[in-house]
């Protein structure tokens, strides 16, 4: 950790007043497009979107299921270090918490848009089907959130209570308010979170991986009118690029923040080990999705074929080709393959966008192409590209994202305030 | 409507209002010659229909017209006359004096309780549908079946169904190379299923199976999330975008049907079942006041069947053991309660 920052007077924020002024104004500017776009979506209905009977679940499916992913990723990722002890990762923990919090705040952005009831959002917390694998999703997710924001709680709140003691002003206030009054700085009390952090950690992993990505998996894989989708591997595929996603994720945040935040250098030790793991799971993402395509291929049944068909060579094949198959995995895979590479920072923070950027077309070929071709013959064919309202709202609520996690991290002791294991 | 009058509309043929009137008047039965057909006394019919013009004109109050044929309408007619409900006295819509009204002969009671009566009766005449749990089927005969879509059509027309929606399509398939072509015409309504797969995902049970077999959608629960269409292996579900016909008929929003037996008034911007997903509810609201859906009554060919799948002896029972019978996706494992005869 830098030595002119003091940890009890720490300034966590963009240290480039000139930068963060342009951040804001172009979060400023996004989330004005976006209001605008959700306006025209409340007031024009259902119809502002280019989806149709044929084709009923589009961009705002394929966002929510992505930030779902990133979230349960992240998540994942920040496991390695508080549950399994992972070493040297801890100066990442709690940027990927917060990551995991805002993206599933995203997610459920994009769900509520994509109802055609907005006003009913509440509704599948009074009426529920045991048998719908949405209503079970609907509740692990607010039970997620509540376990990330327990764990951010007691991950962080041992330095809220040194700056609340030491520091001054709103950050000092606001890190007063979040200990929830615990504000011991003692060793026990910091042994005692350690182990609340962990416990949390320990109910949160089934409840990531089973229930809410796996979960999120598991509603499209039931759907046995939808073959290309109705598989068993189809879940795991899920949760395997959900935590790819969440790893380039992180490594993004990690370079961006030290560099932009901190003004610190990248710890290269850390940043080869992400690195590593991203390389792990890009290549065991492309040998689950090849084994799937493979399965179904060859077993030649007609839908899937004719799904894998349109996915390949259809009218929006180019997302599948330079996105998926390019930004997803190829590019990436190049850019881990050389040790001086993976402990070069900048190289490392386009890595991690790409596969970022990439798993948005794993999404909407997971979501979009299975409902191209009509469930029967002699039904009309779909034919689906989102509409100005739909990708202006997506841009909208992501910003919404990136505004709440900038935010966070100018106010919140996302890094721990000393060197080495918290 | 709005046409100027002496300015001819094209393809209105140029007649007066006399010249109507008179094809009325010609086309008009002799009153003397139908009412002799009766028992009853033909002379008291004609006065009474002459006076009841005049009520109608208003030259003759309702109840002067009641007091002066009471006695002799209870004469004529006896306990029918006594026992049976008189519109003109019905509360709450009665249209003479109570006073008049008390001093009749005939019996002071609602017509809304003979409605409810006969309604009563028919449906056990129709034999136990409701107590006794009729399962609604369809079958579907595909070589009756001509294509020409009125089935379609009809439901639109029933279920006034928004553009986008349409919860009855015909799917054509055509075989062979001419000239040796084939065309099967598959009617798909939805196949309101044993086992219904958009039931099993819906997260806020909107859409359920009733007692009668129909897959009802309950559009005030239903939050939009069309999870059912992505199940439906039929494709038999569609979403209420919003969409109207305004542009194409005056007033198209102003009627909507009684899905479900709910009557929703006129189709508004926003309130259900805009923004839910919607589907064939094998016509309901006609089956509760026993009719055929509308697809069942319209068909051409006669090849649409409705009836108790329950029952042994009924028709759609019969035909649906034939060995010509068979649902559409059966190892779907949905049962369909639609069955279609090849």
């Amino acid at each position: 950790m830098a030595a002119e920052h003091s940890h009890l007077e720490f300034d966590p924020g963009f240290i480039d007043d000139r930068l963060r002024a342009a951040w804001y104004a172009a979060l400023g500017a996004l989330l004005l497009i976006g209001g605008y776009a959700t306006w025209l979506r409340i007031s024009g209905g259902m119809q502002s979107t280019n989806l149709t009977s044929t084709t009923p679940w589009g961009a705002w499916v394929a966002f929510y299921i992505y930030f779902v992913g990133l979230s349960a990723g992240a998540f994942l990722v920040s496991t390695l270090a508080n549950v399994f002890g992972v070493a040297g990762l801890h100066r990442i923990d709690r940027d990927a918490l917060f990551a995991a919090i805002v993206s599933m705040v995203v997610a459920l952005l994009f769900v509520w848009t994509d109802l055609g009831r907005m006003d009913r959002m509440y509704h599948p917390f009074l009426w529920r089907q045991i048998t719908s694998a949405l209503a079970w999703e609907v509740h692990a997710y607010v039970a997620y959130i509540l376990v990330l924001t327990t764990e951010l709680y007691f991950s962080m709140r041992y330095d809220l209570a040194r700056v609340a003691e030491h520091g001054s002003g709103l950050r000092a206030r606001l890190s007063g308010l979040l200990t929830l009054g615990r504000r011991q700085t003692t060793d026990a009390s910091r042994q005692t979170d350690r182990t609340w952090l962990k416990r949390a950690g320990i109910v949160g992993i089934p409840l990531a991986i089973f229930m809410v990505h796996g979960g999120t998996g598991v509603l499209f894989a039931v759907s046995k009118a939808r073959p290309y989708w109705n598989s068993g591997l189809f879940p795991v595929i899920f949760i395997v690029s959900a935590v790819l996603s969440g790893t380039a994720l992180v490594i993004l945040l990690y370079v961006l923040r030290t560099r932009l935040f901190d003004g610190d250098a990248v710890d290269p030790d850390l940043l080869d080990r992400l690195a590593k793991l991203l390389a792990t799971f890009v290549v065991v993402d492309v040998a689950l999705t090849a084994i799937e395509a493979l399965v179904s291929i060859v077993s030649f049944h007609p839908h899937v074929v004719e799904t894998w068909h349109v996915i390949a060579f259809g009218e929006m094949s180019w997302s599948f080709w330079w996105f998926m198959v390019g930004l997803g995995w190829v590019f990436p895979l190049v850019m881990l393959s050389k040790r001086s590479w993976r402990r070069t920072p900048w190289l490392m923070a386009v890595a991690g966008l790409s596969v970022v950027l990439g798993i948005i077309a794993v999404r909407f070929n997971i979501v979009v192409p299975p409902q191209i071709r009509p469930v029967m013959e002699g039904l009309p064919h779909g034919s689906y590209f989102p509409s100005a309202v739909e990708w202006a709202t997506s841009v909208g609520m992501i910003a919404v994202g990136l505004l709440l996690y900038t935010i966070g991290a100018e106010l919140l002791p996302l890094t721990p305030l000393e060197e080495g294991d918290h | 409507m709005s046409g100027v009058s002496g300015e001819r509309l094209p393809g209105v043929p140029d007649v007066g209002a006399t010249e109507l009137d008179a094809m009325v008047d010609g086309e008009a039965a002799d009153p003397r010659a139908e009412l002799s057909k009766t028992d009853h006394d033909t002379d008291l019919g004609i006065a009474m229909a002459e006076d009841a013009k005049r009520v109608s004109r208003g030259e003759l109050s309702a109840e002067e017209y009641w007091r002066k044929y009471d006695a002799a309408a209870e004469a004529e007619f006896g306990d029918d006359y006594r026992q049976t409900p008189n519109p003109a006295i019905d509360s709450p819509d009665q249209t003479i004096e109570s006073e008049t009204a008390e001093s009749l002969g005939c019996s002071v009671g609602s017509m809304d309780s003979i409605t409810c009566e006969s309604a009563a009766s028919a449906a056990s005449d129709d034999g136990d549908t409701q107590e006794n749990g009729a399962r609604w089927g369809m079958v579907i005969d595909l070589q009756k079946c001509v294509g020409c879509d009125s089935c379609s059509v009809a439901c639109k027309a029933e279920n006034r169904t928004p553009p986008g929606v349409s919860y009855n399509v015909v799917m054509e398939e055509e075989h062979g190379e001419f000239p040796d072509v084939t065309r099967t015409n598959v009617p798909r309504p939805c196949m309101q299923c044993e086992n219904p797969p958009c039931v099993q995902v819906c997260p806020v049970s909107a859409t359920y199976k009733m007692d009668n077999g129909v897959v009802n959608i309950d559009y005030d629960r239903c939050i939009g999330c069309r999870y059912c269409m992505i199940a439906c292996p039929y494709g038999a579900r569609y979403f209420d975008f919003g969409e109207n016909y305004d542009d194409e008929v005056d007033g198209a929003g102003a009627v909507t049907s009684p899905e479900y037996g709910v009557d929703r008034g006129p189709r508004e911007d926003g309130a259900s079942p805009v923004g839910n997903v919607r589907k064939c509810s094998f016509c309901t609201h006609r089956l509760e006041r026993g009719e055929e859906p509308a697809c069942v009554e319209t068909c051409v060919g006669d090849a649409r069947n409705m009836g108790d799948l329950d029952d042994p002896d009924s028709d759609v029972s019969e035909m649906a053991d034939s060995s010509r019978a068979f649902q559409l996706k059966e190892s779907e494992g949905t049962d369909p309660n639609v069955y279609y005869l090849k």
